[in-house]
């Protein structure tokens, strides 16, 4: 088996994506946790780019940086400054975790590898910014539309909220 | 050379060439930054009346930022008691990492550039907006008030601001059709785009000296309000790398507008084609560099809420019916 420049690529992006979801789960400290976090968001974006898929990649980075510090700032602002989890759980539930953790790796493995994905070609790799533009505003355009009309439905809600707060904190 | 390289077998060769063309790219841009913060002395002086420096290395003042450079690698590295140790010391390395890999994609000419990638323009936007995490990390690790205010309000800015600057490059990616910076260069043969879209680039340059952090916007870290922001705790080579991240920012920044609307390596009449393009984007950047200097000379700093209300009720509206004017008049004439 030869290494080609992609499966060393794929194998690094890859670790980072799940050292970094790890780490989420394990480290103590909310902003520790945003920190793993952002890796994952960022490797997960690079895994994109080895597919060629540049513009579900930029817009990932864009899109996710954004909302990683908000939930940054949320941990600054609504969590305790030195707040420890709580104590770790006994010793039998660990091991069965670990029993079912080996079990659900079997089961994928033994799933995934034997599986034959069909190699069909196609040319989603070229110029996808613009085969996803035309998509989205022909095929899905109700989906789309749909969502916008949800997120501007947030966006009021939102306003509403912080509105009356407001008006609470003027009667008071 | 760099499409060859990327599709031909990996080996040490490769890795070897990739790291050289890297170091050279890292080695250039040092020196802008080094003459870059020298320029802005200078100028800052000339304007305010007074001399700037001239002392180390001749009149000039030449060798001025290379002893300050030398000064901070040789201070003492300061890491406060109370500080998240870890992030304290990753925070300057995610501030800066983003800000050098934007420069892959820039086409300095039609020859020098690393990555011609599809989408670049949103790569710059995109990579460009995970430098904040470094702030806030670096504001919130170093478990000071006035820092964690500087992140906090960084993060504030950033966001809000990006939003402008994705919408007035909108009206430039209409009338090109494309994402990428080489089309888009090519695209401005018979007029620059800040001739099409004037408010596009008002718009952009606004937001993008908000998103570079510099005067009138630099609340992050404004000296008479946060002491330094989010940068107060470090010190020595740390405190070197938060600098050089917005020095390399300027740098890209300034390279953006050149491409983006100025027209690239391109020559502004046919007649004036025997100047190499290398010699027309190298000028028409040192005249953005220039202009970012001036702003910062003459314009006070801005209040934190009047900032949040100029991007959000002013920009943004501007940007957005800058969009539809562009829409209109692209389906209408070309």
């Amino acid at each position: 088996m030869t290494f080609s420049g992609e499966f060393l690529a794929f194998m690094g992006i890859a670790l980072v994506a799940i050292i970094g979801g790890v780490l989420l789960l394990n480290l103590t400290k909310v902003v520790h946790m945003v920190v793993a976090l952002i890796f994952t968001f960022v490797a997960i974006a690079g895994i994109y780019v080895l597919l060629s898929a540049e513009f579900v990649a930029a817009v990932q980075i864009l899109i996710y940086s954004g909302a990683i510090t908000i939930i940054m700032l949320f941990g600054i602002m609504l969590t305790k400054h030195d707040d420890e989890n709580e104590p770790k759980t006994g010793k039998w539930r660990k091991i069965l975790v670990f029993l079912g953790i080996v079990g659900f790796a079997f089961a994928v493995y033994i799933g995934i590898y034997n599986f034959n994905i069909e190699q069909v070609s196609t040319a989603l790799h070229e110029n996808n910014t613009m085969q996803i533009g035309k998509a989205l505003y022909s095929k899905y355009i109700i989906p789309f539309e749909l969502t916008s009309v949800l997120l501007l439905a947030a966006l009021v809600g939102s306003i509403i909220l912080a509105k009356n707060e407001k008006k609470g904190a003027d009667n008071e | 050379m760099i499409e060859e390289l990327l599709q031909s077998s990996p080996g040490w060769a490769n890795f070897g060439i990739f790291f050289l063309l890297g170091a050279v790219l890292l080695l250039i841009v040092l020196g802008f930054v080094t003459y870059g913060i020298l320029a802005e002395r200078k100028v800052l002086g000339y304007m305010q009346l007074r001399h700037g420096p001239n002392q180390v290395g001749g009149k000039w003042g030449l060798l001025q930022t290379v002893a300050d450079v030398l000064k901070l690698l040789l201070k003492e590295d300061i890491i406060p008691k109370a500080a998240d140790k870890p992030l304290f010391i990753i925070a300057p390395a995610i501030a800066f990492a983003p800000s050098f890999m934007v420069l892959a994609t820039m086409p300095f000419t039609d020859k020098f550039q690393f990555a011609d990638i599809g989408v670049g323009l949103l790569y710059y936007i995109a990579v460009s907006g995970l430098t904040v995490f470094g702030m806030v990390l670096g504001g919130w690790a170093s478990n000071n008030k006035y820092a964690l205010l500087g992140g906090m309000r960084a993060a504030a800015q950033m966001i809000s601001y990006e939003i402008p600057l994705v919408m007035s490059v909108l009206g430039v990616i209409l009338l090109t059709g494309s994402l990428n910076l080489n089309e888009i260069v090519t695209h401005q043969e018979h007029g620059w785009f800040i001739l099409l879209q004037p408010i596009g680039f008002i718009v952009f340059f606004i937001a993008s000296i908000a998103e570079l952090n510099r005067t009138p916007f630099d609340l992050p870290e404004s000296e008479n309000e946060l002491v330094a922001g989010y940068h107060v705790e470090y010190s020595g080579f740390r405190w070197a790398f938060f600098m050089l991240a917005e020095y390399v920012y300027l740098f890209a920044m300034s390279a953006l507008i050149t491409v983006v609307f100025l027209g690239g390596w391109l020559a502004p009449f046919g007649f004036l084609d025997f100047i190499p393009g290398a010699v027309w984007f190298a000028l028409k950047f040192s005249v953005v560099v220039f202009i970012y200097i001036w702003l910062r000379a003459t314009l006070p700093r801005f209040r934190a809420d009047r900032l949040m209300e100029f991007g959000w009720k002013v920009l943004l509206p501007i940007a957005l019916a800058n969009i539809f004017l562009t829409a209109l008049l692209k389906s209408l004439f070309f």
